[in-house]
């Protein structure tokens, strides 16, 4: 392994120089894009449509190896790109745990370790109810919160929705048990068979259920409507003051030049006019405001905070 | 009733009867077969490698091309389980138990025969079920909240002890050390990490596919060089089609004859419910098998029926597993969320609405479902005589193949060493349990199921607000809950009967 990474300095030092000198010759090496996730999961579905439109549109002019290195909750993978500072040829996509994997546990990362590009999608949450619950608005829910005992379901621990319920129940001056369950199915079920009265959501977990009627959205958890479901209000538009949503985006290794930053972010804007990238937004439920370079880097430094104001208020971490 | 059910058959096979439909079928399954050979590379990764090269064809046939990863890897998972005593799954642990001593006995032509038929059969049971019953069934998945996964998780615990051997202390003990390996990782409540030093790599947890073939494969391994089988010259076994030991006997048909269709139902109800379905379809089917033996001391030593029954509940479950999937839009274990994924790139909205908006997609991929357990079961037969070429090897030539396949297996599911080191670390664990009369069986499935248990017990707790009457106020919950007491109850009554006629005889 020593010797492997030996030899990948040695290459690295001895490519640096001609990249920082012409980045108008970039690219003129393969891209090696890293997935921090097992395949089939969301951020590996976002990382391949990501390559497919790069190689489909020639926007990016060499080969595109895509690799899983899932691990730790993202720990690994993005350990790894970490490792390779400098390098414009590693790039990988972030998603929820990019930014809670390092607050909760000792990784050599942070998402200040990385150059950011684009945030291209967000993902943000639902708060749905069941149908035959008789509740249709958000104030309605807080009603019968105060009323009487409510259970709310999500998936994970410390996971972003956990974070939007906390972020919920403090606006709404309101309280109520949080149950995480394992995966978006059992999620699902939990609401079906009547053992939790709502549940948070990503929109692509529930979006059957609401169509055909048998759930209903309440509220959405983004500063905007989503641009795929225009009819669910958000949170703050009802009067409850927050909003949260999952970074989807593309980050570059540590110390990358700007001006193949600058690159990225360009071709990037090309990725998102494509019908495919369209498709992907609308059949996985994603809002599509695309926020780019800095202000990303912005974005990430406070929705971390925020992240970790409620990790430490329900305990999470110390 | 049952004119809506042909009528609904008749249309999906005129859409999975098509030349391109046929040949890219063939191809799902014979991938699906080799995907299943390998331990560690289960179907989950064989789909999602292949999605990509089915970009350019139609959805239908696309998904009926990689369903077919997922059934066929079915087939192939039991022959390693079988030949070399390593289950890639977990799904295919019941199988070892007793598969593996059938090959010993000299029987792996009619026990790798046997199993391509169970799971054809079982197979093909699950998919005339999913066509009769999938929107009944999916009101019953829908009415499973976390009290009653914990109480079904717990029926699985419970029979569990069926599968333990003679020695139910040394089963009991092996079942803890599975207990206590799930206890790594992130507590699912709290968020707090249990037991990883700190290790990012610990944090998702010790994965179970990296100790089963650890404990299995390897710990096989160093037992059978310890009792120096490696110098010992290869048993030829000259198997072709026409030999009479390559086919299973009448007997073994007529012993079986209800095996087949007990193990093909409970192995589809168990694949309906999202989760461990497959597994838990497996040890039930496999412990009921044995219950109802009048020669249960067999089990475990080489009986037919003790493969017959898990290969068809796998099976089964296989093909149960597609009624949340296509009716709810819910995904019930790693495979099948793959497969959702797929759905969902080729702009199918998986949900309630799929089959009313899609049926020429759901009826299709359910007709095509039909043929391809044809396909596979004719595949597996004829490949038969070639894995049992794998015997004919000297046993210190095979030796460095097996690591080979199991490092490779273990390593690839994360690609991160510390899987093999896990593995390497229960492969001497799998030694020692061999060794002295522990059950790695029981480790193994206590590792998958206890962590679920303990989740889905602590979700009830939170719901119910601490008290225990959440198990007994919703219907579902308390029928489990009789089954349960029934199960562990009944045996201790009939024992105890037994018991006092005996003494009553003395006096």
């Amino acid at each position: 392994m020593k010797h492997v990474f030996g030899a990948a300095a040695v290459a690295l030092a001895l490519s640096a120089a001609p990249i920082a000198l012409a980045s108008e010759s970039y690219p003129s090496e393969p891209l090696n894009y890293v997935i921090a996730f097992g395949p089939g999961g969301g951020n590996d579905l976002m990382s391949r449509t990501l390559v497919g439109i790069l190689n489909q549109y020639d926007l990016y002019d060499g080969d595109i190896s895509v690799e899983n290195r899932d691990g730790g909750s993202g720990a690994v993978g993005f350990s790894y790109v970490k490792r390779q500072s400098g390098s414009p040829y590693f790039a990988t996509s972030t998603s929820g745990n990019f930014l809670a994997t390092p607050l909760v546990s000792n990784t050599d990362w942070t998402y200040a370790d990385f150059t950011p590009v684009a945030l291209l999608a967000s993902d943000a949450m639902f708060l749905v109810v069941s149908s035959d619950s008789g509740i249709e608005t958000v104030d309605q829910f807080v009603t019968a919160a105060k009323a009487g005992r409510v259970v709310v379901g999500g998936t994970g621990t410390a996971g972003p929705e956990r974070v939007v319920a906390s972020l919920f129940a403090d606006a709404a001056g309101i309280s109520f048990d949080y149950v995480p369950i394992g995966s978006g199915g059992e999620l699902v079920t939990s609401l079906t068979s009547g053992s939790v009265s709502a549940i948070v959501a990503n929109p692509s977990e529930v979006s059957g259920q609401i169509a055909a009627g048998n759930f209903r959205a309440l509220a959405f958890s983004d500063a905007e409507r989503s641009t795929v479901y225009p009819e669910i209000p958000t949170f703050r538009e009802q009067g409850y003051d927050f909003d949260f949503s999952l970074p989807r985006g593309m980050v570059l290794p540590g110390g990358v030049d700007a001006q193949i930053q600058a690159w990225w972010v360009k071709t990037l804007q090309e990725v998102i006019k494509t019908p495919e990238w369209q498709d992907y937004l609308k059949t996985n439920s994603m809002s599509g405001n695309p926020i780019w370079g800095a202000a990303f880097g912005a974005y990430l430094k406070e929705t971390s905070a925020e992240f970790e104001s409620v990790l430490r208020e329900i305990g999470a971490i110390e | 009733m049952l004119m809506d059910i042909f009528a609904n058959l008749a249309f999906g096979l005129s859409i999975a009867v098509t030349p391109t439909s046929l040949l890219f079928l063939m191809i799902g399954a014979f991938v699906g077969m080799i995907v299943g050979l390998f331990p560690g590379f289960g179907p989950a990764a064989g789909i999602a490698v292949l999605i990509p090269m089915t970009l350019g064809l139609e959805p239908t046939v696309a998904i009926i091309m990689l369903a077919g990863i997922y059934y066929g890897s079915m087939y192939g998972g039991t022959i390693t389980s079988i030949l070399i005593n390593t289950p890639g799954e977990s799904a295919t642990v019941a199988s070892t138990l007793d598969g593996y001593p059938l090959a010993q006995k000299g029987r792996a032509g009619p026990a790798l025969v046997m199993q391509a038929i169970a799971s054809f059969i079982g197979g093909t049971i699950g998919v005339v079920l999913i066509t009769a019953l999938a929107p009944l069934l999916a009101e019953f998945a829908a009415s499973f909240g976390p009290s009653e996964y914990f109480l079904i998780i717990t029926l699985g615990l419970l029979l569990l002890t069926t599968m333990m051997g003679d020695n139910k202390f040394k089963g009991l003990i092996s079942a803890l050390i599975g207990f206590a390996i799930g206890t790594v990782g992130v507590d699912v409540m709290s968020g707090q990490q249990r037991y990883t030093f700190g290790s990012p790599e610990l944090i998702g947890g010790v994965y179970f596919v990296a100790v089963a073939i650890g404990l299995f494969g390897i710990g096989e391994l160093l037992h059978c060089i310890y009792n120096g089988l490696h110098l010992r010259p290869a048993k030829k076994l000259r198997l072709s089609f026409k030999s009479k030991e390559f086919w299973p006997t009448r007997f073994d048909y007529i012993e079986s004859r209800f095996t087949f269709f007990r193990g093909s139902i409970i192995g589809f109800v168990a694949g309906v419910l999202p989760g461990s379905g497959a597994t838990l379809g497996s040890i039930i089917g496999y412990s009921v098998e044995k219950k109802l033996a009048r020669d249960p001391e067999n089990f475990g030593k080489g009986e037919m029926r003790g493969l017959v029954a898990p290969e068809t509940a796998n099976n089964a479950a296989s093909a149960g597993a597609m009624v949340p999937l296509l009716s709810l839009g819910i995904p019930g274990s790693g495979a099948t969320a793959v497969l959702l994924g797929a759905f969902m790139m080729w702009g199918l909205q998986p949900g309630p609405l799929l089959i009313v908006n899609d049926p020429g997609f759901v009826w299709g991929l359910v007709a095509s479902m039909y043929l391809g357990n044809v396909i596979l079961v004719a595949l597996s037969i004829f490949a038969i005589p070639l894995f049992v070429k794998f015997l004919d090897i000297p046993y210190r030539l095979v030796v460095p193949v097996i690591v080979l396949l199991c490092v490779i297996g273990a390593f690839a599911i994360h690609a991160s060493i510390i899987e093999t080191w896990i593995l390497f670390l229960a492969g001497v664990l799998g030694f020692a349990m061999k060794l002295y009369g522990y059950s790695p069986a029981a480790t193994v499935l206590a590792l998958v199921l206890g962590g679920m248990a303990e989740e889905t017990f602590l979700q009830s707790l939170i719901i119910s607000n601490g008290t225990l009457y959440v198990f007994i106020e919703r219907p579902v919950s308390l029928t489990l809950l009789c089954i349960l007491i029934a199960v562990a109850v009944v045996p201790m009554c009939l024992a105890l009967r037994r018991r006092l006629r005996r003494t009553q005889a003395q006096e």
